[in-house]
């Protein structure tokens, strides 16, 4: 058997991918995948701060886990909840050693407790044909763990986030080839994904990433009353910006449409939704009116289950 | 304070969406969050909401099915229909034309160009499509090569029908295009930077040394005169070996256009063949002899197996003779021992009447590295090499507690070393780890009883664990023999074979997973690198309880953040 799920598939003869610790907002904001070439060359979730992504490590408190059905065999759903948002998880139909511990999660949580998960995984990715992304992880291996571990991560993850924001800090201004982003302090490893996702990302406000660090760093130190009360979607310049780009970007609707159906009958969550008209260019407000203009009046989609919406058949 | 008070905001907003929750229930929910997952109300309040829809029976059946999107794998362009999704073909890339569109207010950059199918058969057996490129795979569409495009689409426009090439498409190249010849001039590039490449390079650099040299031709009929030396830049130095007679002296500052580097072991080396082109080079400003030296010197950290004309000073721990029989019958005497510096310690072997003292410290001129047991073991075949030194370069070190402290990205960058100590997360047991048998000829590892080498085997049992350590930027393989497993499972090897067979391996892996999996992991022992990564053996390891508060002030110190 070997390390075969655990080392890239080509017998380990390609240097192993580092796992990237970053919070759910930073991920599921992605809109860029760097698809691998060559057949067994990794992909990349690329985020707006550069991270490139193939593997991470996550943790947070288990809402949600669920056993379905597939054609080829029963597979595992579940979600995490960091300070920043939500990770989505999967444990695929081929990964039958990691079906006994998803069962054991499972059964914690429909016990009802809370539950802390750490999960190692690789990127994956769903785009709709007019580039709405959604992005989740396929789990390699998890764990529950205790909070102390848990406080553990958010600090690490903190650090990690603080250091390509950093980055992204030093990247403006700077020319934008491998040399430029070098000599301008970028790292070494955050080089590549900087340059793609400057040239991909437009300007964005950093400030929303620095709430959930602080909020990371306030609950790692125990001190849970002092939430910093900031409302990152009062902010009007924000609110500005997204509705000069809705009128240039893609109809959410048909974005929404086409998630639906390459996604094939997985639910998909409302602010997952949201988040790729968004990343299509739609303003939060008209991705809104558009999953209620599909469900209720062309009810071209259903909700299933609250928040969750599937395409109507 | 109860929960329903202190979150009342929330539990009223909650209320409206679910009417028929309890309060009681739903400030609980708040309180779990707060508490166990560490999320505010404020931030919990869409997840509360949408557990209690789904606990007061807004809950549907999951199963509502779409048609799936199947994937069509099809041979050639006629077996399309005008409204196939998810096409895998494989195609002759004919064209491929880039092109700046307006897409939705917004610049693309798309492409077109025609693709044939049938690839492997001769062209008049082919169809020719036109096809649009809306995910930027330039790279692999190179005209002349053969892909296979996984995920594109029909179009159909006026009854004409192409290929789209989505951004979702995966393509894969069976075979390269075009012809891509690096191009030749005669611009030099640093000696760093030359070394890093294989191939043609032009470099100027001052000859630290040169001296003739013979290699003996394997075949018995004779001796190949050739010269090595080193030359050195600012930048670095690099071993060159010459096939033609080499006029040059130490010190010289020469240009060589159109050698070639190649790695002998793990060590880059310039070839100068009847084509190179060596002429002498005159900058007043290049750095004299004298700097280049100094800038010469090596640390153990910096050794690769290969290297050549190592100056590097060290202290010796311990050295011990032996004596052996050579092929011939005669008998000849090795001198070993490990050695040490600020930067890690290694094996020094001396083929020469060389006898130091414990703690001494001594410099070596001229050295080479070869490997022993995957890590660098310097070596001096004259006694002219090496020299005592009255007094340490720096204070003594003590043997019993050297352990250098280096990174996991300093580890995977820099060569394989001994006496380290590294830390990092658990991000997989893999499941080679356990009890395993052993070849007992060759030690490694059984297959299925059996041993690549020596066929069916009656295998020795042996105890092993392996992890991958990751910081977030690096990884390293991370190996456990019986000792270091025994002592960090806190069982014998005996017990531990009892625990799987009572438990499975599965579950004994699983219980492991839950131990270590995402815990912080410190490290003593050694470290081989290769082009695959880097591997640590470990001595001891020891994993590192959480202190997130003491982490937290310390990374906030880091990046000076206050709350």
């Amino acid at each position: 058997m070997g390390g075969g799920s655990l080392i890239s598939g080509d017998g380990g003869r390609r240097a192993r991918q580092s796992a990237v610790r970053i919070f759910a907002q930073e991920y599921s904001e992605s809109s860029l995948i760097e698809r691998g070439v060559g057949e067994y060359d990794p992909s990349f979730v690329i985020t707006k701060l550069g991270a490139k992504v193939n593997r991470c490590l996550v943790c947070g408190g288990l809402e949600r886990m669920e056993r379905r059905d597939g054609d080829s065999g029963p597979f595992y759903r579940g979600q995490v909840r960091d300070p920043s948002g939500t990770h989505y998880f999967d444990v695929a139909p081929f990964q039958p050693e990691l079906h006994p511990d998803a069962e054991e999660l499972l059964a914690r949580f429909e016990t009802g407790d809370s539950v802390l998960v750490s999960i190692v995984g690789r990127q994956k990715s769903n785009e709709s044909e007019d580039g709405g992304i959604f992005t989740s992880i396929r789990a390699e291996s998890f764990t529950e763990i205790d909070i102390e571990a848990y406080k553990s991560w958010l600090v690490e993850a903190a650090d990690a986030t603080l250091r390509r924001l950093e980055a992204y800090a030093s990247s403006q201004g700077a020319e934008l080839t491998e040399n430029g982003l070098r000599d301008a302090g970028v790292p070494d490893d955050l080089v590549p994904g900087m340059l793609k996702s400057r040239e991909h990302y437009s300007e964005f406000d950093t400030e929303a990433y620095r709430v959930w660090i602080l909020k990371a760093f306030s609950r790692a130190l125990g001190r849970v009353e002092e939430t910093p009360e900031v409302s990152i979607n009062n902010n009007p310049m924000q609110d500005v910006s997204e509705s000069v780009q809705s009128k240039e970007g893609a109809d959410p609707r048909d974005v929404i449409l086409g998630i639906m159906s390459s996604n094939g009958e997985d639910l998909i969550g409302y602010d997952d939704l949201v988040a790729a008209c968004i990343s299509a260019g739609s303003s939060g407000e008209a991705a809104e009116d558009a999953i209620e203009h599909l469900r209720d009046v062309t009810m071209e989609i259903s909700e299933p289950r609250f928040g969750f919406f599937s395409g109507s058949s | 304070m109860s929960d329903q008070t202190k979150y009342a905001n929330q539990i009223a907003v909650v209320k409206q969406e679910c009417p028929d929750a309890d309060e009681g229930e739903i400030g609980k929910e708040f309180a779990r969050y707060e508490e166990d997952f560490l999320i505010p109300p404020e931030d919990a309040l869409r997840s509360v909401i949408k557990k209690f829809q789904v606990a007061t029976g807004v809950e549907a059946s999951v199963n509502t099915s779409t048609p799936i999107r199947e994937e069509k794998k099809v041979g050639r362009f006629s077996e399309l229909d005008a409204d196939d999704r998810n096409v895998t073909i494989e195609v002759a890339v004919v064209s491929y034309t880039p092109r700046n569109q307006m897409v939705r207010g917004e610049e693309k950059q798309i492409a077109f160009g025609w693709i044939e199918d049938n690839p492997h058969e001769a062209s008049s057996e082919r169809v020719r499509w036109d096809y649009k490129d809306w995910g930027n795979k330039g790279e692999s569409m190179v005209p002349g090569s053969v892909v296979r495009l996984e995920g594109v689409s029909v179009n159909e426009w006026n009854g004409k029908r192409s290929l789209n090439i989505n951004r979702t498409t995966r393509v894969t190249v069976l075979k390269e295009g075009g012809g891509s010849a690096p191009p030749t001039g005669d611009e030099p590039m640093t000696i760093a930077a030359a070394s890093e490449v294989e191939g043609f390079v032009n470099v100027v650099g001052r000859v630290m040394s040169a001296k003739p040299d013979v290699i003996v031709r394997k075949d018995g009929s004779g001796e190949i005169p050739i010269f090595r030396g080193k030359i050195a830049d600012d930048s670095g130095n690099i071993g060159f070996l010459s096939w033609k007679e080499f006029e040059h002296e130490e010190g010289a500052l020469i240009k060589i256009v159109g050698a070639s580097v190649r790695k002998f072991r793990e060590t880059p080396e310039i070839q100068i063949n009847d084509g190179t082109v060596i002429e002498t080079y005159r900058d007043t400003s290049f750095p004299d002899m004298a700097e280049l030296v100094e800038s010469e010197k090596v640390s153990i950290a910096d050794l690769r197996n290969g290297m050549r004309d190592v100056s590097i000073t060290l202290q010796i721990e311990n050295w011990a003779q032996r004596t052996f029989e050579s092929q011939d019958g005669s008998s000849r005497v090795v001198r070993s021992g490990d050695v040490m510096d600020p930067t890690g310690r290694c094996r020094l072997t001396a083929w020469c009447d060389f006898d130091p003292k414990p703690g001494e410290s001594i410099r070596i001129e001229g050295g080479r590295v070869q490997f022993w047991q995957g890590s660098p073991d310097l070596v001096i075949d004259d006694l002219e090499q090496v020299s005592s030194l009255s007094e340490s370069p720096w204070e003594k070190i003590d043997p019993e507690n050297h352990w250098v402290e280096v990174g996991l990205t300093e580890i995977t960058q820099g060569g394989s070393r001994r006496g380290i100590s590294t830390s990092g997360t658990i991000v997989a047991i893999n499941s080679g780890s356990g009890i395993i048998e052993r070849c007992p000829e060759c030690r490694r590892m059984l297959r299925d009883g059996s041993c690549a080498e020596h066929g069916a085997q009656r295998g020795e049992e042996d105890l092993r664990l392996r992890f991958v350590l990751d910081d977030g930027v690096s990884n390293a393989n991370l190996f456990l023999g019986k000792e270091p497993a025994e002592e960090f499972l806190g069982m014998g090897m005996d017990k531990i074979k009892g625990e799987i067979s009572s438990v499975g391996k599965e579950v004994f892996i699983s219980n492991l997973r839950r131990r270590v999996l995402a815990r912080k992991m410190f490290v003593h022992g050694r470290c081989a690198v290769d082009g695959q990564g880097a591997m640590l053996f470990a001595d001891k390891v020891e994993l590192v309880n959480p202190e997130p508060a003491e982490e937290a002030e310390r990374v906030m110190q880091k990046w000076e953040v206050v709350l």
